[in-house]
């Protein structure tokens, strides 16, 4: 058992970097390709992840406990804008039976 | 208080979880293979509670529902910041009390709205 | 056994993250996206973040994921309601994204010092030595999260309140 763990804590973080810029940008794919806005929205929830996990790897890495504070503050600004967000959603829906964002052009001037 | 914990120590959680979800696949596929199968309308037909369904799972639901799932997210990611508070308690005496009040005061006060406006009434 | 567990969790997260994009029922990407957590929350326990693989738990996969897939509930999504984009424009979001992609790669071989091993392994992640650095270097922005908070629940309140005119 001790040795597998002394396995895992020689990947280096190269590796953590490549995992979130991949997730980072499979959310960026997402809220491309996707006219769902709830699916938009789990996308940006994606992005999210990817920069909590990139800080949460380099916290670890430098033995410093400010990147998992930071993480917390994400977590905390994420629970807000999807607590909002997806009022907005919902109130879209309300008024317009649709949450198609293409929908949504007409919010243009 | 040790002076290190590793991802090892996570081990016997792993096992645990590994034994829970075995068992329920294993009962699953064994209630599956061994128990009789008579399939008949009425035994096919989705149980609820011995009323005749109507309709499907996704029926939409009221919006009073989603505004109390939105506030319980609010609230649960408050009290995330009072566990690191709760460890520390003794150790930052007055001040660490005060900042928490700051806190928290600021939070009763939408709670307050929260009720003035009528948003948990139900009905 | 080399590793293996990091790149076995790595390529789950990946995979369940492609899944939750392409999906074409989204409760589906809802469910993909609460895996997609949960492998997020191994590679936290593996990073010797342990109040964050709690925290992560709670607030996302408890709170965050459900508060979704009620608001799915509430707009009752029937099978296969999305309409699509257009081929063309899919296959270019798929070029654009991955342009993104070697962009962050190119810069990440441009910068030295990647290749350092080794995950400290000391008690940083754990919940006190985490509350010591929060209220002592943090506290502001700790203090304005509760404004934060605030005003999402007066925003939430106010767009999702019926009004009883």
């Amino acid at each position: 058992m001790e040795t597998i763990v002394q396995n895992i804590q020689t990947v280096p973080l190269n590796n953590y970097i490549i995992l979130s810029s991949v997730l980072f940008v499979i959310g960026v794919l997402g809220v491309m390709i996707r006219r769902n806005a709830i699916i938009v929205f789990m996308s940006i929830e994606l992005m999210l992840n990817a920069v909590n996990l990139l800080l949460a790897a380099f916290s670890a890495f430098r033995g410093d406990p400010a990147g998992q504070i930071f993480v917390f503050f994400i977590m905390a600004v994420a629970a807000a804008e999807v607590a909002v967000g997806l009022a907005i959603i919902v109130m879209i829906f309300r008024n317009t039976r649709s949450i198609d964002i293409n929908f949504l052009n007409r919010l243009k001037g | 208080m040790e002076s290190n914990f590793l991802p090892s120590d996570y081990f016997p959680i792993v096992l645990q979880l590994l034994a829970a979800i075995g068992f329920v696949g294993l009962t699953m596929l064994a209630t599956h293979l061994v128990g009789p199968k008579r399939k008949t309308k009425d035994k096919l037909e989705t149980f609820e509670c011995g009323i005749e369904q109507q309709g499907d799972a996704r029926a939409p639901i009221s919006i009073k529902y989603f505004l109390v799932a939105i506030l319980f997210v609010l609230f649960d990611v408050e009290v995330i910041f009072m566990y690191p508070w709760a460890v520390n308690f003794r150790e930052m005496g007055m001040q660490g009390l005060m900042e928490m009040f700051v806190f928290i005061g600021l939070l009763l006060a939408g709670f307050v709205y929260i009720i003035k406006k009528g948003a948990l009434d139900w009905e | 056994m080399n590793q293996s567990v990091f790149y076995l969790l790595s390529f789950m997260t990946v995979l369940f993250a492609l899944l939750v994009v392409f999906s074409k029922n989204p409760i589906h990407s809802a469910l993909y996206m609460v895996l997609t957590f949960f492998t997020i929350t191994c590679h936290y326990v593996l990073l010797n973040a342990q109040f964050l693989a709690i925290v992560n738990f709670i607030v996302y996969m408890g709170a965050i994921m459900v508060l979704i897939l009620f608001a799915m509930m509430f707009l009752n999504l029937g099978k296969d309601t999305e309409p699509q984009k257009p081929v063309l424009l899919k296959f270019a979001a798929v070029i654009a994204a991955g342009l993104l992609l070697v962009t962050i790669f190119a810069a990440l071989k441009k910068t030295d010092g990647g290749q350092i091993t080794g995950i400290a392994s000391n008690n940083i992640g754990l919940v006190k030595e985490l509350g010591k650095t929060l209220f002592r270097d943090f506290l502001l922005p700790f203090e304005i999260i509760s404004i934060l908070l605030l005003s999402a629940m007066v925003g939430a309140v106010l767009l999702a309140k019926r009004d009883t005119k």
